[in-house]
């Protein structure tokens, strides 16, 4: 049984890779098959007054020309179903996806989407979060998330933080920010959907999330989950990206309404409008330590850009929450965590999943803590590190083994050559 | 239409073709080599990447009547599981496979550079795959291999 654990593990998929035989869902085609485009959004806020795709409709090789009001249930997410899979209505970011095209050929859908004439009404537009979170501040979401675009807040609690105040020697207070990152998987997402002989569904996708993926797909159509199939091929990196449903809800729809195969692709350029976003996070820090090195108060404020729609966002700034202080122990502590709608992309799940961005803010702090107090990096940080037995500020023993003092000691002697070389 | 001649992995193909058509087009969809990869259709990242008369190109920037009268050799054209070549045994036992989009680029890459140098210092070999981009792997993995194969090819 332990034969794995110190010895090399060839991947069970890795051959077929080196041999370019594993296949991902754009290397499929069937008989027949009709490939779709999705038209999206150029504006970040808008109405649309008016889709006329009658041009679309009747261009020669079109099978279908699909709209909002195609949608039997026009909703998805993965926590709360508030982004539609065609906008009926209200445009909310870049990128949301209006109508789609079937047709003969790639071209020809793409012609077909170029023919379909829309009217909007740009609205004004949110891009900043403190303004989003304003009191007054326009709703994105009133029907799903009422009249706030804050849509998630946790505070973390720990001890008396006026006395954590009192007893700190040296505070230090500032403010971070990260940035939106895009996954960009290698493999752009793309789809194979049909019909088969007893009338259900057959996706072949690389999603992180097939069992989901059928209960949305299932959702949208109205249809029994027991009548969607959802088979997942090589994935082609995904980091978090792929766990919102993206193309194969839209193929599925096609293959549904024509009862044909429908093979979608995005472009790279696509692929960027169309799937989530790491979130961008605002943190302010206030951190104290007594003279002796010793942390004893956190006042962190994080906040979230959550972009158009939900997707993971509570979790994700529960986590960011969770891991404010990062590994080391703070007596008195309180940090509050926001979620908040913007008109930006929307943002879900990327590797770190909320975890990583918090490093930027505490590690610096402690960075200019040891400055203040004339501690060098190292000797701050072993102060306060988490050990066996140390209580995290969300209450959690750490009963087990942590091992970051032994690695700290470990990387110490490298730590002291770089300083030297300086 | 227009008319393309060309050999790919060692068979004479004569194929006819829209003017337009870009090579991965042809190789994937023409002809069925789908280890080829598409992944950002602009010359940035090596998902597609192919030998021409012994020199990597980006298949998706390069018209397929570019193609005309030369020699291609797509990932389909290299070893097999009885046989692999050096570089994909080095690749699958360095662990510098993860999702594999980027494999197939990878291999043709470093193949292309073990053929003109097979003993290849780390800047050389750094400077040969810096036209494909992997998002899994952090590159190491992927350096090692083809050190690895290098070895294997030299016998050292």
């Amino acid at each position: 049984m332990t034969s794995v654990i110190g010895s090399r593990v060839v991947r069970e998929d890795a051959w077929g890779k080196v041999f370019g035989q594993a296949q991902y869902p754009a290397d499929l085609n069937l008989p027949g098959q009709i490939y779709g485009v999705v038209l999206r959004s150029p504006h970040s806020h808008a109405r649309i007054l008016s889709m006329d795709v009658r041009k679309a409709r009747e261009l020669p090789g079109v099978a279908a020309v699909l709209t909002a009001a195609d949608v039997p249930r026009n909703s998805h997410g993965v926590l709360y179903r508030d982004q539609p899979v065609l906008v009926a209505e209200h445009i909310r970011m870049v990128g949301d996806p209006l109508l789609a095209v079937g047709a003969e050929s790639l071209e020809l859908a793409r012609e077909a989407a170029g023919l379909v004439e829309i009217e909007y009404e740009p609205l004004p537009a949110l891009f900043d979060t403190e303004e989003a979170m304003r009191p007054g501040a326009s709703p994105l979401h009133p029907e799903v998330h009422g009249l706030s675009n804050v849509f998630y807040h946790l505070p973390v609690v720990k001890g008396d933080l006026n006395k954590g105040w009192e007893i700190a020697d040296v505070v230090v207070e500032r403010d971070y920010s990260t940035q939106m990152v895009d996954h960009a998987f290698l493999q752009p997402e793309a789809v194979l959907a049909h019909v088969d002989a007893r009338g259900n569904l057959v996706i072949q996708v690389s999603t992180q999330y097939p069992h989901y993926d059928r209960g949305e797909i299932a959702h949208a159509l109205g249809i029994k989950v027991s009548r969607v199939q959802v088979k997942t091929l090589s994935i082609g990196g995904s980091f978090g990206g792929r766990e919102d449903i993206s193309l194969q809800l839209i193929a599925a729809m096609l293959a549904y309404k024509t009862l044909r195969p429908v093979k979608m692709e995005n472009s790279r350029e696509e692929s960027f409008y169309s799937h989530c976003k790491r979130h961008p996070m605002s943190m302010h820090y206030k951190t104290g330590a007594t003279r002796q090195g010793k942390l004893v108060a956190l006042e962190a404020r994080i906040v979230g850009d959550a972009g158009a729609y939900a997707s993971w966002s509570p979790n994700i700034l529960r986590k960011a929450a969770i891991h404010a202080t990062g590994p080391y122990e703070i007596p008195h502590l309180r940090v509050d965590s926001y979620a908040v709608f913007t008109n930006n992309p929307w943002t879900g799940a990327m590797r770190g999943f909320g975890a990583a961005q918090p490093v930027l803010a505490y590690e610096s702090q402690m960075d200019i803590l040891a400055q203040e107090l004339g501690l060098s990096p190292l000797e701050i940080r072993l102060r306060n590190i988490f050990r066996t037995g140390s209580v995290t500020a969300t209450g959690q023993l750490l009963s087990g083994s942590v091992g970051l003092e032994e690695c700290l000691q470990k990387v110490a002697p490298f730590l002291r050559q770089e300083e030297d070389k300086e | 239409m227009v008319e393309l001649e060309l050999t790919v992995n060692g068979k004479a193909c004569m194929l006819k073709i829209e003017p337009g058509e870009r090579l991965i087009d042809v190789l994937r969809q023409r002809l069925g080599l789908t280890g080829t990869k598409e992944g950002c259709g602009e010359g940035e990242c090596g998902a597609c990447t192919v030998i021409m008369d012994g020199r990597t190109i980006n298949s998706c920037v390069v018209l397929a009547i570019q193609a005309h009268g030369r020699d291609i050799t797509t990932i389909e054209g290299v070893g097999n599981r009885i046989r692999p070549h050096p570089v994909q045994r080095a690749f699958v036992e360095e662990g510098a496979v993860q999702c594999g989009y980027c494999t197939p680029g990878m291999v043709l890459a470093a193949k292309a550079l073990l053929d003109k140098n097979p003993d290849p210092s780390p800047q050389e070999i750094g400077a040969a795959m810096s036209g494909n981009l992997c998002r899994c792997t952090g590159y190491d993995k992927i350096l090692r291999a083809v050190q690895r194969a290098a070895r294997e090819v030299t016998g050292t």
